[in-house]
């Protein structure tokens, strides 16, 4: 069977994913980090806030928060996707220059708390293709950390080690 | 070479003469052709003999006629050299612009005719030699401006301009009879040079008197505050080569009038008539920018920025006379030189502007900066030469009005030069008042630019503007002319310091132009740049980026994207800034000067005004007009009602009148 | 101004050290929840199924389904399992695919049948 078939679709997307986590790599040093609130409680927003207080402090890793989105790398998604906030996302997604990647914050943003309905989408990656995902509600910052850093590939991620079966051998 | 510069003088009123007779077949495009032709070489001939006796240095006298009529004197001196090149750029790119911007017709025709002899009567005013023909000239000059503004006689608003302009013209006229009456007769002659020759023999008193009220009577031709109410309402309402015609060659005529009197015919007059024509020119300059950045209407916006500029130039004269006094004759020399510089600088880029004023108005159909908007794409020429015509009168490097203004404050500066310390406290004062109209002409032309130009269009005239048929040739012509004064400013300032030596028989090249085509403030140990090597840096730094950008940018497609505008559903036009809010950090610091009148109407008084439109009016109170001219004009009126009785029409009375006369020129003479 | 300062070297460094170490109070911040499976009946999982609002749990045969993405951290799985499920304490969970936050648990108990 000869292996010049053209890429599926997930195989394409697996690959532009792999080259966007590459080229955010590139940015490790530096970051720049735009929020669009796609219709959130806000309490992610304060956890994102609490981000560049000193206990947290993420300018010491080198990411900054940027408000336009011509000027960021990263755009940190929150919300869950409702359809009046599409023009929004899709608006500052557009605006975002390439290389860009998205990283979707927050139980709502993944598909929990809301259900698809016709005022929601249910989950950003319903309407943009999403790079990282934070779960939580809300995540703290320290796991928002984690998250920005996996993106730049500074860290690796854990949850595909986890394992919640307690009984299981290879329990942490 | 003076026979040269007379005859080429001769010649472009020659020309004008020609094309004043071929507008009369300006009902064909032909004809319109051939005047514009005809204007055209005549002011290739004033603006080679301005040059050329800017240059040379040196003038010379004629005189015509002779026998019953009387003779007339012309003197073409250096000090209207400048005026003249002026007035020879200014007919060239009005010429050049005139056949593509008048439609042929019976009114072009006349307006073409009156045009053409008003600059033969302002070339007259500047090469006039003796009192009569100086007045002549200058009245006649004034009622041709008048029948120019009154191209469109049957529009709103026309009529009383032209009546603002002609009322207040001689008014000034009268001043400036007065002030040669009075040299006239204590000199003993009607020749300008035998005036100036016997200056001495005018005394104190009759000096300052003579002096002021020529300053008065020619400020009210140059638009100096308190004279200038005739400005903003007539340079708007002529059509656009007039209004350019106006402002960048009428209002230098009083400049040149002022300059005639505190240099040539009254020379080393005591320092407070400097600083009286200081303050005034300071004055106006700040006023003059204040309310132009009110003004939503193109043209009147640029008018009062006239009288800003006229502020400008009568403020450096106003210096140049008062350093003369303290003794500072090389600082004041300096400062001649750059008031003739600045007069030609404003000259040139108001020309371009108000040429370029009347293009849009064509194009878009308005000139209400709120309802313009994105016409650099409708209409790229223009905006590119707009561009160098506002870069060059907000006084931005390289361009010309960079140069002049640099060399105004570095004369200014040295204000601490002198003896006297509240003289040199009020030249600083001023310093620091020209300073404040520097910053907030920025402001102004960037708004003036901005608005029209940039961002979406306003209304829908504005976005279907079209620069199919509009001219084009005069403001480049005149754009070049910017560029060239600005980064040849040493060629040009070389002329004008043998202009300056002939006026104050001082030279002062040592002082003005080093190697290196560097200018220094009269003094070598002051400030010094020099505008040809900044215009080569500036290039130099604006194209290694440019440079850098072209060989390093990305090869394949790139995406545009819409523009961002904060995720809004849909932007509208009206969501931008308008001229008038872009003023409004001006607007409320100068709140307690504007005075305004704000009316506002709610269709309800739900505070998210859901319920229908607001209505915000806002009104600038005119001072001048209100504190200063009424109460003068009811004045006049309640003498002229208290005096009506004694024109009763009743004949008896009137003999009684013949018969008291005569009662009296018999005592009298007996 | 100066309060700061004093404040500052009263209470020294107050910035959390992570990466290179993580503060010891991270485990005990809201987490997902996990299960022993000896204990998990089918009967038990469908009431957790039910418990969460958030829809993180769903059952596939003997097999819980957690969703980590959707898991809120309230805590209802926990009150209705009893012994049988307690705080994971892992709050570092970001993931690189939405996959890897799906998590399998397999449901080992037997059922009491009367």
């Amino acid at each position: 069977m000869s292996n010049d078939a053209p890429m599926l679709e997930d195989e394409l997307a697996a690959v532009s994913a792999r080259l966007r986590r590459e080229a955010l790599s590139v940015f490790g040093r530096s970051l720049h980090i735009r929020t669009v609130d796609t219709g959130s409680c806000a309490v992610c927003e304060s956890e994102i806030r609490l981000l560049a207080a000193p206990h947290y402090d993420l300018h010491r890793l080198g990411f900054f928060f940027t408000p336009a989105p011509r000027h960021a790398d990263l755009l940190m998604v929150t919300g869950p996707a409702v359809r009046a906030a599409d023009n929004l996302l899709l608006k500052a997604y557009a605006a975002t220059p390439d290389p860009k990647a998205v990283i979707a914050v927050g139980a709502c943003a993944l598909g929990g708390v809301y259900p698809e309905d016709d005022l929601i989408h249910g989950a950003v990656d319903r309407v943009v293709p999403v790079d990282i995902f934070v779960p939580g509600c809300p995540p703290s910052p320290l796991a928002l950390l984690q998250g920005l850093l996996v993106a730049v590939g500074r860290l690796g991620e854990r949850v595909s080690a986890l394992s919640l079966d307690l009984d299981d051998g290879r329990l942490r | 070479m003076t026979h040269a510069i007379a005859g080429l003088v001769i010649a472009a009123a020659a020309a004008w003469l020609a094309a004043a007779t071929t507008a009369l077949a300006a009902r064909r495009e032909a004809g319109l052709r051939g005047s514009a032709a005809c204007a055209l070489v005549g002011g290739a001939c004033a603006a080679v003999a301005g040059a050329l006796l800017a240059i040379h240095g040196s003038g010379t006298t004629l005189r015509l006629g002779g026998g019953p009529v009387g003779a007339a004197t012309f003197r073409i001196a250096p000090l209207a050299a400048p005026f003249i090149l002026l007035i020879g750029l200014v007919a060239a790119a009005n010429a050049l612009y005139g056949p593509r911007y008048h439609e042929t017709g019976a009114g072009t025709c006349a307006y073409l005719l009156v045009y053409h002899l008003a600059l033969v009567a302002s070339l007259a005013v500047l090469v006039a030699g003796d009192v009569v023909a100086f007045l002549v000239a200058w009245e006649s000059m004034a009622l041709l401006c008048y029948l120019v503004i009154l191209r469109h006689h049957q529009r709103t608003g026309v009529a009383r301009a032209g009546f603002l302009f002609i009322a207040l013209s001689e008014i000034g006229f009268l001043l400036i009879v007065l002030a040669f009456a009075i040299l006239a007769t204590q000199t003993g002659s009607l020749d300008l040079a035998t005036i100036a020759a016997r200056s001495h023999r005018v005394s104190g008193a009759w000096r300052s008197a003579a002096y002021l009220t020529a300053l008065a009577g020619f400020g009210f031709k140059a638009g100096l505050v308190p004279f200038h109410i005739w400005l903003p309402a007539a340079h708007p309402v002529a059509p656009a080569d007039g209004s350019a015609f106006l402002s960048g060659l009428v209002i230098k005529l009083g400049v040149y009038g002022i300059a005639l009197f505190g240099f040539t015919l009254l020379p080393g007059g005591p320092a407070w008539w400097g600083l009286v024509t200081m303050g005034l020119g300071a004055a106006s300059a700040v006023l003059g920018i204040l309310y132009a950045l009110m003004e939503r209407d193109l043209k009147r916006f640029l008018a009062y920025s006239s009288i800003e500029n006229i502020g400008i130039i009568v403020t450096a004269l106003g210096a140049g006379m008062a350093f003369t006094a303290y003794g500072q004759r090389a600082i004041g020399t300096f400062l001649l030189i750059v008031a003739l510089y600045h007069s030609v600088n404003h000259g040139v880029y108001k020309t371009l502007l108000f040429l370029e004023a009347g293009v849009i108005e064509h194009a878009a159909g308005t000139r209400n900066l709120d309802q313009l908007g994105g016409l650099i794409r409708r209409l790229p020429r223009t905006a590119v030469i707009c561009l160098i015509g506002t870069v060059a009168i907000a006084a931005l490097p390289p361009l010309n009005g960079f140069v002049s203004e640099w060399m105004l404050f570095q004369g200014l500066f040295q204000g601490f030069r002198i003896p006297s310390h509240v003289a040199g406290i009020l030249i600083v004062v001023a310093g620091a008042l020209i300073a404040l109209t520097g910053g907030l002409a920025i402001n102004a032309f960037a708004r003036a630019y901005g608005i029209p130009f940039l961002g979406m269009p306003r209304s829908r005239t504005a976005a279907r503007a079209s620069e199919h048929r509009q001219p084009v040739a005069g403001p480049a012509l005149l754009a070049g002319a910017c560029v060239f004064l600005g980064i040849g400013a040493p060629l040009v300032l070389t002329a004008l310091d043998r202009v300056a030596r002939a006026t104050t028989g001082l030279d002062i090249r040592a002082e003005l132009l080093v190697p290196q085509l560097t200018v220094i403030p009269a003094h070598t140990d002051f400030a010094g740049f020099s505008p040809t090597y900044l215009a080569a840096f500036l290039i130099a730094v604006t194209a290694v980026p440019i440079l850098i950008y072209l060989a390093g940018r990305p090869r394949g497609t790139s995406r545009r994207p819409p523009v961002w505008d904060g995720g809004i559903l849909n932007f509208k036009a009206r969501m931008q800034y308008t001229a008038t809010t872009h003023a409004n950090p001006v607007r409320v610091t100068f709140e307690p000067l504007y005075r305004p009148h704000i009316d506002l109407e709610r269709a309800s008084d739900d505070p998210a005004g859901r319920s229908g439109p607001v209505h915000y009016r806002f009104q600038v109170t005119p001072i001048f007009e209100r504190y200063l001219y009424r109460p003068v004009i009811w004045v006049v009126r309640r003498a002229a009602d208290l005096a009506r009785p004694i024109q009763s029409g009743d004949v008896n009375l009137y003999l009684l009148y013949v018969f008291i006369v005569v009662l009296i020129a018999y005592a009298v003479y007996e | 101004m100066a309060s700061w300062f004093y404040r500052g070297l009263r209470r020294g460094i107050v910035t959390t050290r992570y990466p290179k170490q993580l503060d010891e109070w991270a485990t005990t911040l809201p987490s997902p929840p996990a299960f022993h499976s000896e204990r998990l009946t089918v009967e038990l999982v469908d009431q957790l199924v039910a418990s969460c609002d958030s829809g993180a749990l769903s059952r596939d045969e003997r097999q819980l389904r957690v969703d980590l993405g959707r898991c809120t951290g309230c805590g209802r799985c926990l009150q209705a399992a009893g012994g049988a499920a307690k705080a994971s304490g892992e709050p570092l969970l970001a993931s690189l695919t939405r996959q890897a936050l799906i998590k399998i648990v397999p449901i080992r108990g037997r059922s009491q049948t009367p």
